[in-house]
């Protein structure tokens, strides 16, 4: 489902890739669990960063749900790149560097819209939704400089693809499709984007706010740390539920699943994250759905749609099943990240199932909920310790889980026994060097070989399951 | 209940609006103290609590910068902010040990008598300054409207609308009532 965009990619320029850093393999250290802090706070590093994971990488740009009608737009960003993400004509969606071609003002400046056209504040530039430079004032001095105006469209982002609702961007024109980036990691994403078939919309807009961490602390946290949860969110558990966070690392039926860096921690108790919004009517949803649920995605994939679990999609975009909240971490330098979160819900449930979870992720999962307060703390000095010039010279751990691997388990990508584990950190620092260490995606290993097939992800119609 | 709508009524008379400035600088003591329960104490049962977040939208667009049943920080009944209150007293809030040092300053108040008696529609506008640890200094500021309701000697919260200028929130979190 690519959609070439604007048929010009020789209208988004790439300098050439450079040289990958010389000391990479003193950063990570996989077999032994060991990581350098300096991951969370070099500026040569952030640059590489830049480069070889965010402006190559799919990256998430907006649920389907955002955009119904023709001309509506959204502005979001990838890493420090914003972008104009707008719905076309024929249905299709393309996104464009959010700047004027000219004199490279930024052209919109609204979160949120409808545009029948982009006009630039600064001298009245006006493009199409298609990115086509439409007209400017005093268009006829252009042509007579010789400047041909078919030439100066918006810059496109290269390369667009949706998963099940999910408008995904790539700047990247040679990376591989978003079908192979996501990989057998769209098994699992199933269990969040496709419970009936009727899938799935963003309700109650965008919330942001900022946290002093390096993008890679929150990343790592929703990809497999339920770990702490018993710890930094005991008050919020005791709050919300009125006792402590489940033992859950003595669970064992718990695990840890990634595929090209992505992961996926859980459970299957079907409802332990959806109960820490404390409404029991989505929990009594959830129950009531899962059996439809059971038949379309088998019963495992059943117990996972709202149970205690998290997970990230490499490399900043993260959600948490049950809880419902989804979220972006754009990286603002080393140091600094912008969070942008949503609430995402069945397009299928009842309005007032809908409205409970927004007011519950609300109150659990952004800047003023019970649970997230707590997260931003640790995010922000787990980065910032590192200031001190000796401190960022140490190492720290991320073994948990180690021989932890299960085979023959009958499931797609690497599944680890126990979900409190660090096997998917160590998965996600493997994808990362792998793009670090690569001039180019053709230099990327393909370590994780899929299995299934793009059959194995269409579903029988729930109407006809049911 | 919207500010146009109070523009042009007669202010509540001078004793009343001094009580109401009294109340309303009382509950940012409270809030300053961390007296939660004590602030908690000053909700009407059917509290609405509400801070939309706020959009980037032109002026033109009809869904403006805020609604009900968009994103907010609080969407709050008196249940829900009995469960915030549970958080901070728990010894297991980490975040809050050792406490974060708040100031909220209140000021620009305006009070009208609202259609039911004894009711009051209250506008003022905040300063929130929290400090935590070394060097953390987070500045909010807001502009609120409250529907007072008389009870007793003094009165209770039974809406309170927030409205922040921040469309980004430059803090990591939101450790405190409004």
């Amino acid at each position: 489902m690519t959609n070439a965009c604007n048929g010009s990619h020789s209208r988004l320029k790439r300098a050439a890739a450079s040289e990958p850093l010389a000391d990479l393999d003193d950063l990570v250290d996989l077999d032994q669990g060991r990581l350098a802090r300096r991951v969370y706070w070099d500026e040569r590093i952030y640059e590489h960063e830049l480069e070889k994971i965010f402006a190559r990488s799919w990256l998430f740009l907006a649920h389907e749900s955002q955009l119904p009608k023709a001309g509506d737009y959204l502005t979001t960003y990838m890493a420090e790149d914003n972008v104009i993400v707008v719905r076309q004509k024929d249905g299709s969606i393309k996104a464009f560097l959010n700047t004027c071609p000219h004199r490279g003002n930024k052209l919109a400046f609204t979160d949120a819209g409808s545009a029948r056209n982009f006009v630039c504040n600064y001298h009245g530039w006006s493009f199409g939704i298609d990115g086509v430079l439409r007209g400017m004032a005093g268009q006829e001095l252009f042509e007579r400089s010789g400047m041909v105006k078919a030439d100066h469209g918006l810059h496109p982002v290269a390369q667009i693809a949706t998963y099940k609702g999910l408008v995904f961007g790539n700047l990247d024109p040679d990376a591989p499709s978003l079908e192979s980036y996501l990989g057998d990691f769209r098994y699992y994403l199933d269990v969040m984007l496709d419970m009936d078939g009727e899938g799935t919309e963003f309700i109650g807009g965008c919330v942001k706010s900022v946290i002093q961490c390096n993008w890679k602390v929150p990343v790592e946290n929703f990809i497999g740390d339920i770990y702490h949860a018993l710890w930094t969110h005991d008050s919020a558990a005791r709050a919300m539920l009125g006792g402590p966070v489940a033992e859950v690392y003595k669970d064992p039926d718990s695990y840890h699943v990634n595929f090209n860096g992505h992961g996926w921690e859980f459970n299957l108790d079907v409802v332990g994250n959806a109960a820490t919004l404390g409404d029991k009517e989505l929990r009594k949803y959830l129950y009531g759905i899962q059996p439809k649920v059971a038949e379309r995605l088998g019963e495992l994939r059943s117990k996972m749609i709202g149970s205690i679990s998290s997970a990230s999609v490499f490399p900043n975009l993260s959600f948490l099943p049950g809880q419902n909240t989804f979220r972006v971490w754009h990286p603002r330098g080393p140091r600094k990240i912008e969070l942008h979160t949503w609430t995402i819900v069945n397009r299928s449930a009842p309005q007032d199932i809908k409205e409970r979870w927004l007011k519950g992720t609300m109150m659990t999962f952004s800047p003023s909920g019970v649970f997230e307060m707590d997260d931003g703390e640790n995010f922000e000095f787990s980065t910032r310790t590192n200031a001190g010039f000796v401190t960022r010279q140490q190492d720290l751990y991320m073994g948990l889980g180690r021989g932890s691997q299960l085979t023959h388990t009958g499931l797609p990508g690497n599944v680890y026994r126990n979900q409190v584990n660090e096997a998917n950190h160590r998965a996600f620092y493997q994808r990362w060097l792998d793009l670090m260490r690569a001039k180019d995606w053709s230099e990327v290993p393909q370590r994780d070989t899929p299995r299934l097939t793009e059959a194995d992800f269409v579903h029988a119609p729930a109407k006809e399951a049911a | 209940m919207n500010m146009a709508d109070h523009l042009q009524l007669v202010p509540a008379d001078r004793d009343t609006a001094y009580r109401i400035e009294q109340f309303l600088f009382r509950e940012a003591r409270l809030l300053d103290q961390e007296q939660w329960e004590a602030w908690l104490a000053l909700m009407a049962e059917d509290i609405h609590y509400w801070m939309p977040a706020i959009e980037n939208r032109r002026r033109a667009d009809r869904l403006g910068a805020y609604a009900p049943g968009r994103g907010a920080y609080f969407d709050d009944n008196r249940t829900d902010l009995g469960r915030r209150v549970a958080r901070f007293v728990q010894p297991s809030a980490w975040a809050e040990d050792p406490p974060t040092r708040h100031v909220h300053v209140i000021s620009n108040i305006e009070a009208y008598p609202a259609e039911q008696a004894g009711e009051f529609v209250v506008h003022s506008v905040f300063v929130n300054y929290r400090s935590r640890g070394e060097a953390d200094n987070d500045v909010l500021l807001g502009r609120r409207e409250d529907l007072l309701r008389a009870h007793g000697d003094g009165f209770l919260i039974a809406r309170r609308k927030i409205v922040i200028t921040q469309s980004l929130l430059m803090s990591k979190n939101l450790n405190t009532f409004l």
